[in-house]
This record gives structure tokens, sequence and C-alpha cells, in this order.
């Protein structure tokens, strides 16, 4: 029970986890020690919208009695996590980083928080996010402007920017995210962390904020590939109060996490293989070499219709959130962000004919993409063109003198596998010349969660450990 | 391709949605919502003949259930 606190904040879930069971720490120090870190940090990165910190004390003091008494429930016991704060916590506000829910406090609970209360894991607060999901910058105008724990004037990416940042600055153990267009792997790839989209309806919905239902997925952001197998593992299942949660057999995602990949064929998807930036070129490039090193076979892949899953991806959306936030459109435009409340205008003009078609689509690049995967195990492609770019920046200048809009340059990396629904795992490759996270993604089958984890883990071990960001004052 | 100007974007958003919105602001909406529109007359050409929409029944029925549980 004495290890220094700033220690504490040095492990991932998995070593706090096996601490913690021991009895070599304890819950109400490691918590004190993330609360702390909290008051040191948040001023300038603004990751946390509610810091829980009586609960928190509170529940780190229950984890601990029960532990004590030989009740350990689970690695999550004892865990301080936070969750982005478009997940309902029942008596906490849920702001879903508006105003207009400034002051909304849920009467139930999401069944993500649900699961991770009943494993044990104690919750710090509700973590900042681009307003309503519905972006990627996490410059929120009514809750701060979060920023990237490796450089403080670039944005840490969104639509979960809090998530990522928090766990980067060492600010939470792991958190919730949720990924309608790339929103978990977005941030972890620009912060320098693991975020992990599972299959649509791997994890259930119920308590979650929509932006768009057919889109949304909730999932880990964490240290550690080992660490989102673990939250994963907590969190998936079939829900009854969602009906579109996936009845499939939730495996042991952890299982194959230490096995080797030479027996694992990678394809590189050619469609999400151009326009990079050359760091990110490079970086990927020496990704599929670190893979080819631990003897995975990496060759080309084509997904035809890929480019056109982003126009799928933004027309669903366009309809679906406007349909959920179409009343407070009519009653409170002015209470909206510009951003949001110009791209919830844009939905206005969407045609029901355009949503159909676009819903149809999207079994042609499924399609097409399980056909690649009949002979591969996963795929790979960058999570972004570019590194987070500085807050505020709309276009970037490219070698060819074209301006080229940033929103663009990232989301058709990641809108294709919401679209798809695939699971995928964004995982850092490296750092940029200025210091900045690079990240691929490796995509899987549905419901191939465990080959996508596996191939992470063993790319994990074999890169060089990701140098920490700057201290943050 | 779908034409959509400035005027349309007011006109449609007025009359559907009660909504009234700056000239500028329409027009920007149009630029915007014309490029998306007429990259969707595409997706048909990506052949999706035959494929129906992601519109479950087993969907529809949980849903009935479930509203008809949490009203009694």
């Amino acid at each position: 029970m004495s290890t220094p606190f700033q220690e504490l904040l040095d492990f991932d879930v998995a070593t706090l986890a096996d601490k913690l069971r021991a009895r070599e720490i304890s819950p109400v120090d490691v918590t004190e020690a993330y609360l702390g870190r909290i008051e040191q940090t948040d001023a300038s990165l603004r990751a946390y919208i509610t810091v829980t910190d009586t609960l928190a004390r509170k529940a780190a003091k229950k984890a601990e009695a029960e532990i004590a008494a030989g009740k350990w429930r689970g690695p999550f016991h004892g865990i301080p996590i936070a969750l982005k704060d478009l997940v309902y916590t029942k008596g906490i506000r849920t702001t879903g980083g508006s105003k207009i829910l400034t002051d909304f406090k849920p009467d139930h609970d999401a069944t993500v928080w649900t699961r991770l209360n009943r494993a044990g894991a104690v919750l710090l607060g509700k973590l900042n996010l681009h307003e309503f999901a519905y972006g990627i910058t996490s410059s929120n105008p009514h809750h701060g402007i979060v920023r990237n724990p490796y450089a403080l004037d670039r944005i840490p990416g969104g639509s979960s920017g809090g998530s990522a940042a928090a766990i980067v600055a060492r600010s939470a153990a792991a958190t919730i995210g949720t990924d309608t267009g790339g929103s978990i792997r977005i941030p972890a790839a620009f912060c320098g962390c693991v975020g992990m989209k599972p299959t649509w309806s791997r994890v259930s919905r119920y308590g979650v904020l929509p932006l768009a239902y057919t889109l949304d997925h909730v999932g880990p952001i964490t240290r550690t590939v080992r660490d989102a197998a673990m939250m994963l593992q907590v969190i998936a299942g079939v829900d009854r109060n969602d009906s579109t949660s996936s009845r499939e057999r939730v495996p042991d995602f952890a299982a194959g996490l230490e096995r080797d990949i030479s027996d694992v064929r990678v394809g590189v998807i050619r469609e999400l293989n151009d326009g990079l930036s050359d760091d990110v070129a490079r970086s990927f490039n020496t990704a599929l070499e670190t893979l080819r090193s631990l003897g995975a076979t990496v060759d080309q892949v084509t997904i035809p219709s890929l480019p056109m899953a982003g126009v799928m991806n933004g027309i669903i959306t366009w309809a679906e959130a406007l349909e959920i936030h179409e009343e407070w459109m009519r009653t409170r435009p002015q209470d909206y962000g510009d951003d949001v409340r110009r791209i919830l205008e844009i939905g206005m003009m969407t045609p029901a004919t355009s949503y159909i078609r676009a819903q149809r689509a999207r079994a042609r690049t499924l399609s097409e993409s399980i056909a690649v995967l009949s002979d591969h195990d996963v795929l790979v492609a960058p999570v972004s063109a570019i590194v987070a770019p500085k807050i505020g920046t709309t276009q970037i200048l490219e070698a060819s003198g074209d301006r080229v809009d940033v929103v663009a340059m990232i989301l058709r990396f990641t809108q294709p596998f919401n679209t798809t629904g695939q699971p995928a795992i964004a995982i850092p490759t490296g750092l940029s010349p200025e210091g900045l996270p690079i990240a691929m993604q490796l995509i899987g089958r549905p419901f191939g969660e465990q080959e996508i984890i596996r191939v992470a883990a063993a790319y994990e071990r074999a890169r060089a450990a990701l140098a920490p960001p700057p201290e943050i004052a | 391709m779908p034409m959509v100007t400035g005027e349309t974007v007011k006109q449609v958003l007025r009359d559907l949605y009660g909504y009234e919105i700056a000239d500028a602001d329409a027009h920007s909406i149009a630029n915007s919502a014309g490029a998306m529109l007429t990259l969707a007359t595409h997706l048909g050409s990506i052949g999706i003949a035959g494929i129906e929409p992601p519109f479950g029944y087993p969907v529809l029925l949980a849903e009935a259930t479930r509203s008809a549980k949490s009203r009694s």
C-alpha cells in the first residue's frame, strides 16, 4: 500500500487489476492519484465536463472493502474510469457536450455503465466531446476546447476527444467513447492511444445519446490493446434494452493476445493508401514492415465501392441526426454551436430516397469487404491522412498547391467501417518528427474482434514504445 | 445532377421545418447539399440492384415488445 501516487498512474488496467487483486495497492490510493492528476491537468486539457470526485471516493472505499473481504468482481474492480458525456448516468448530469442538455440528469444508467459499475469500476467523471458527438475537433463552444496532450495547440480529434486526451494525460485508466464516423479511432490516433470500435450491435447503445442510430458504436479507449480487450469483455453482449444488440456469442477477447501472427494474412486497402502526408505514409509503411517481420503476409487488396462509403455515412448521419434534433432545431437553434447547427441545417435537405439508397448501398461495400476477408484475416489502413491539425484549422495546403478540407482528409479513412459495421481498432504506429502521434487501424470480419485484437497486440509488442507527451502544467 | 439553390434551401427549410435562414447561409447549405446529393445519385451505380434496406422485422417486433413491457 506504499506505492507512490505518481507510480500508480503509470500502470495500465491489466497491471492495476493484478495489483489490486493481490492487495499490493489500494483502490482508494489509485482513485486519489487519478483525482489529483485531473486537478493537475484539466485546466489545460479540458478533458472533463464533470468530475464525480465524491462518488469516486465512495466507490473506491467500497471496492477496497470488497476486495479485502475476498469479493473480487473481476479486472475492473477498483479501476478508475471515465465515460464520454453522452453515456447516461443516473442522477449525474449528462450534457452530450451541449448547452441544451447542460442540466440534464438521466433517470437511468446506460447499459455500458451498468456493466462497468457492476464490474466494480470507479467513475471519475464525464468526459468532454464534440457537441452532440457531431464533429471531429472536440472544440466545444459550451464546455471548453479539448486539447491534445502532445501539443496543446492541436485538436485531440473527436468526437471522443476528452476520452482519448484523458488516457494519454493519465487522468483516467480507461474510458468509453462512441464512434459514428470515426469518433473513437480518430481521437485515439491523434492522441496516441488505443481505440476500439467493435462490430455494430456488439455493445448495447441503450442509454447512449444517439447521433445516428444505424451507425453509432460504443467502445473502449485505452492505453494498451490488452486493456481494450478487457474493457470490451465487460461491456459486450446482448441487452434486452437494446433490440439491435447482437445475440452473437461473446468470445474471450484476450484469448489470442499472446499468439504470434505468422499465419496471418493482412490486406492493405488500396483505396485508403493514397493522399497520405509524408509522415503518415512513412509511419504506415514502417508498420507494414513490422507486420511482415512478425511473419504476417501483407499484400494489397481492393474494395471498389469503398470511396462511396463515406457518402453513405454522410447521408445517413444527416438524416438520422436531424430526426433526433429536429424539435430542438425548431425551438432552440441558437443554443447549438455554429458548426453543429450548420450540419443539421444541411440535413434538412436530405431526401428520403437518398437515405434509403444509402442504407441499401451499405451491403454492397460490406459484401466486397467480406469477399476480401475470405482470403485475408484482417485489413489495414491509416486512421487519417494527416497528424492532428492545429485548433481552428479547416483546410490544409497540399504540396500540389491544392487546398484540401481537413475533415474530409480525416473522415474518409474511418467512415467506411461505420458504414459496414465491421470492427476496427486504432493503434499508434509512432510519432511524427514534430512529435505528434500517428496510427493505423486494423479492420476485421463482422464479429471478428478477436482477430484484430490479436494482430494489434502482436504489433504493439514489436513496436517501439511511444515517447510520452510533454508534462502538462 | 441535382441543382440546389439558396432559394430552394430557404423554401424547403421554411415550408417543411418552419426554419428561417439568412441568404448567405442558404447558399452555403445549397453548395454542401448539392454536392452530396449529386454523389447520392451515383450510389445506384455501384451495383445495389436487389439489395434490401437493412431494416429487419425482428427489430421491429422486438421494439414493439419492449415498448409494450415498458408501458405495462
